[in-house]
């Protein structure tokens, strides 16, 4: 199915879109914040979304708030930071079943479209700052996620490896800020920040489901009116920094059982959709499928990691190496990873290999358009890139690339970080 | 070939059960607008399937833990050499198998080329291949595998509360075994266990999503080949009512402690039985603990519990229990708040609104599993092996009511509970 995203400006740097497909059984309506990514800013900003999701005016606990959310048949409404290249998104999301499930006529997509405007209109503020313990409970839980880092190895050392490769560039800003900055957060320092997002930020809101759209957009129409808003950020094209001055390696040591190994590699600045393209293919040939060379040859054939993946992020032109390895494997991993690179640069390998991650990518795209969720990160995306591509369209301008195209673009990636994480027993 | 329609008059929306000549189970749901397909090929064969018999042998065979798990990683090599992942690589389906306490099932998700997924699918599940040479080979990639999950914070909380549960019951044991378990693994021990359990009277296939009917229901013509019935007794030893041990902890490296209550309840041995109480316990779960609950408030202002504060019943053929879990600075004290608020809550009972609005969120949550390919052939799967049909859940979350939680209420006993505590490294 071809999906239209539907886009309406409201004034001031907002925005309404909506997707619908009557297939759903739910409805989502999300509103995303974009914001430069500052190292100043970025962990105060991160704080404002959790914030805002705990109350408002109107529902001052977040027990009040819980209860309405219940009422609506267990809605969702949930707060998220991510990054965008230079750019920080803080989000809020509400998703309730359609109206039609409900079993005494509620309007379900009036009642959360509300809901979500008062979360992020109504906060309760007054005399400049938060009132409650809010911020100083999210703060506490802002300062855990922080540190909960380091659960999950495999995470924690693939996010080492970004922010040693990336040192100085505001792709190498956490997402969720640092743990000091975080510490000295206040009620007021915070309602400062809440001020400075709703005054600066471009406000994206996405409705997609199964019910009526127009039902949303007339409530954000009418709550967010009244707003007089300046200085709204420009989303700027992103920049790839595609030179390595000079290869680093690093090994850390950590109480672990199976050492980590993370390589992160710099890609040339593709020139149109169709090098973007080549490169995405590039990286899911090289490590990115069960059928790719490193999937195949370093963990199948020579089972030298228990998990060994590439992944190109395309907000940042970084592609990484992620592998799982006993610790006198190293050397012999890194080569091996090294090789099959030098393999994908060489063309050496086959139609059908090439195909079958044609394959494997189709059926990513399509699946997006299963999900409310992908559905609309896949628009939010499209139009963050001020581009319009439905998933069909993308997958039809994969299918189209040769392997030339993918040599090509393969010659451009140059390995920036080789980083480890050891157990200390070893060490 | 027989066929028999089941529906929902509730959601619209109905499956076909059909008794394939061979002896196979299959259930079909086609559903219209989605763009991918999902099938998922099970036996009612897991990690606690370690002593069983057949037709009414005399002696029980005793296999080693992990076995289960070892069989289905086996499965993906065939004879010829070319594993089934490079099979589906030329379909372009994504495909996975996982292997659960009471079952295995090899799944794959594609939105083109779906029948020749399923052939693969098919033929590989019913053609095993192993050596002893390519037996010790996995022995050495599951050891990898285990003790990649040994640096799992997550996995490790978990098992050590089955553990602290369950003096003698084999689901306190790690699905993927031991070193030690799997070194006693051989080929003719995994041609044994796959004879018995992976005979098609045993298992069930569950297709949801985008396919056509007629032509899935051909393949399976083609590559099935009629299988005798048989009779399985599987049993585990004698499991006390009581706990093991009230409380264990382990320390591991992360920055908050983590822990899992559980609370040991009695399986019935009508498994349709189980699935409405395990439907009946969410709601309880979430009068008890969730959002809206007294004892969350307590707890978050408290600053008791970041990351959420999770609840979830657990339950198969003869095992259940009610597992409630997060992240606290102070586990113990989370773990006393539970307790009391369970005597108390059974002193002056459950109040009409908060179980109406705890029903209407299960309701919301339930109605969800109905929206997505995989979520939908997942219940098939599970419904089949309880002897109900997949929208039984959905009825029993809508049938519920006070009185019937109350009666569930009085099966959560303080003195068969037990905590789990991972805990950061002390200094």
């Amino acid at each position: 199915m071809s999906y239209q995203v539907k886009s309406v400006n409201i004034g001031n740097g907002i925005r309404y879109s909506s997707v619908t497909d009557k297939k759903f059984k739910h409805n989502r309506i999300s509103v995303c914040m974009v914001m430069p990514l500052e190292r100043e800013s970025v962990t105060v900003n991160a704080l404002v979304p959790y914030v805002l999701k705990q109350g408002t005016k109107n529902c001052p606990s977040f027990v009040e708030l819980n209860k309405k959310l219940a009422e609506l048949y267990g809605a969702s409404l949930d707060a998220a930071v991510d990054k965008y290249g230079k750019y920080q998104l803080l989000s809020l999301a509400i998703t309730s079943i359609d109206d039609r499930y409900a079993l005494n006529g509620e309007k379900l997509i009036e009642e959360c479209a509300k809901l979500l405007c008062e979360a992020v209109l109504e906060p309760n503020i007054s005399d400049g700052e938060f009132k409650g313990d809010v911020v100083e409970l999210e703060k506490q839980f802002l300062i855990d996620t922080i540190r909960a880092e380091i659960n999950d190895k495999r995470v924690y050392a693939a996010g080492r490896c970004r922010s040693i490769m990336c040192e100085g560039e505001p792709t190498a800003i956490k997402k969720y800020g640092y743990e000091e900055d975080a510490k000295a957060i206040t009620n007021k320092t915070a309602a400062q920040a809440y001020e400075n997002i709703i005054n600066n930020s471009k406000i994206e809101f996405m409705f997609v489901g199964s019910g009526d759209p127009t039902s949303g957009e007339k409530v954000v129409r009418e709550m967010f009116s009244g707003l007089n808003r300046t200085n709204v950020t420009e989303i700027e094209p992103i920049e790839y920094k595609p030179n390595v001055e000079k290869a680093k390696t690093v090994t850390e040591t950590m109480n672990i059982a199976q050492a980590k190994l993370v390589m992160g590699m710099r890609v040339g600045v593709p020139e149109n959709d169709r090098e973007m393209a080549a490169l995405r293919l590039m990286s899911s040939l090289y490590g990115g499928t069960p059928v790719s060379l490193l999937f195949k040859n370093v963990r199948e054939k020579l089972s030298l990691c228990y998990y060994c993946a590439a992944r190109f992020n395309r907000t940042t032109g970084i592609l990484t190496v992620e592998s799982g390895i006993e610790d006198a494997n190293k050397d012999k991993a890194i080569t091996e990873i090294l090789a099959q690179l030098q393999a994908v640069k060489e063309g050496k390998f086959t139609q059908e290999e090439l195909d079958h991650c044609k394959m494997i990518l189709s059926t990513a795209s399509k699946a997006a358009t299963d999900s409310l969720s992908a559905l609309e990160n896949w628009y939010l995306t499209q139009l963050m890139r001020g581009t319009n591509i439905s998933p069909d369209e993308d997958f039809a301008l994969l299918s189209s690339i040769t392997a030339e195209e993918i040599t090509k673009m393969a010659n451009t990636v140059q390995l920036d970080t080789t980083y480890l994480l050891t157990g200390a027993a070893q060490a | 070939m027989e066929k028999q329609i089941i529906a929902s008059k509730r959601l619209g929306e109905e499956y076909i059960k059909v008794q394939h000549p061979t002896g196979l189970t299959i259930l079909l749901c086609p559903m219209k607008g989605f763009s991918t397909a999902y099938a998922q090929f099970g036996t009612k064969y897991g990690s606690v399937d370690t002593r069983f018999r057949v037709d009414g042998e005399e002696d029980f065979a005793q296999v080693p833990e992990g076995i289960a798990h070892f069989l289905e990683h086996k499965l993906f090599e065939c004879e010829d050499g070319v594993d089934a992942f490079e099979r589906y690589a030329k379909t372009g389906a994504s495909a996975n198998a996982f292997t659960s306490f009471d079952k295995t099932c090899y799944l794959f998700t594609c939105s083109e080329n779906f029948e020749e997924s399923l052939e693969i699918l098919l033929d590989f599940v019913t053609h095993p291949y192993f050596t002893q040479k390519t037996v010790e080979k996995e022995q050495g990639i599951i050891g990898q595998e285990i003790r990649m999950y040994d640096d799992n914070a997550d996995w490790r909380v978990y098992f050590n509360l089955l553990g602290a549960l369950y003096h003698n019951h084999p689901v306190r044991i790690d699905i993927a075994g031991t070193v030690e378990s799997i070194a006693e693994i051989d080929a003719e021990l995994l041609y044994r266990c796959y004879n018995t359990f992976y005979n098609l009277h045993n298992m069930v296939l569950t297709i949801a999503g985008n396919f056509d009917v007629d032509s899935a229901l051909a393949v399976a013509d083609k590559v099935l080949k009629p299988a005798k019935p048989i009779k399985i007794e599987s049993i585990a030893p004698e499991e006390p009512e009581s706990v093991y041990k009230a409380r264990v902890e382990q320390e591991f490296e992360v920055a908050m402690p983590m822990f899992q209550i559980g609370y040991k309840g009695i399986a019935d041995k009508d498994p349709a039985v189980n699935m409405e109480n395990m439907v009946l316990d969410e709601i309880l779960m979430e009068v008890l603990m969730g959002e809206t609950s007294p004892l969350y408030e307590t707890l978050y202002t408290q600053g008791l519990i970041s990351s959420g504060f999770a609840g979830e019943v657990m339950s198969s053929r003869d095992y259940y229990c009610s597992i409630f879990s997060g992240e606290s600075k102070d586990p113990d004290k989370v773990y006393d708040l539970l307790r009391n608020e369970i005597e108390s809550i059974k002193t002056k009972g459950i109040a009409k609104e908060d179980f109406e609005r705890a029903k209407k969120s299960i309701y919301g949550r339930y109605l969800s599993m109905y929206s997505r390919a995989d979520s939908i052939a997942g219940l098939m799967t599970q419904a089949y092996f309880s002897n109900v049909d997949a929208y039984y859940v959905l009825e029993k979350a809508a049938d519920a009511t006070l009185e019937k939680i109350t009666e569930r209420l009085k099966t959560y006993d303080n003195a068969k509970s037990a905590i789990s505590i991972v805990k950061p490294i002390s200094a």
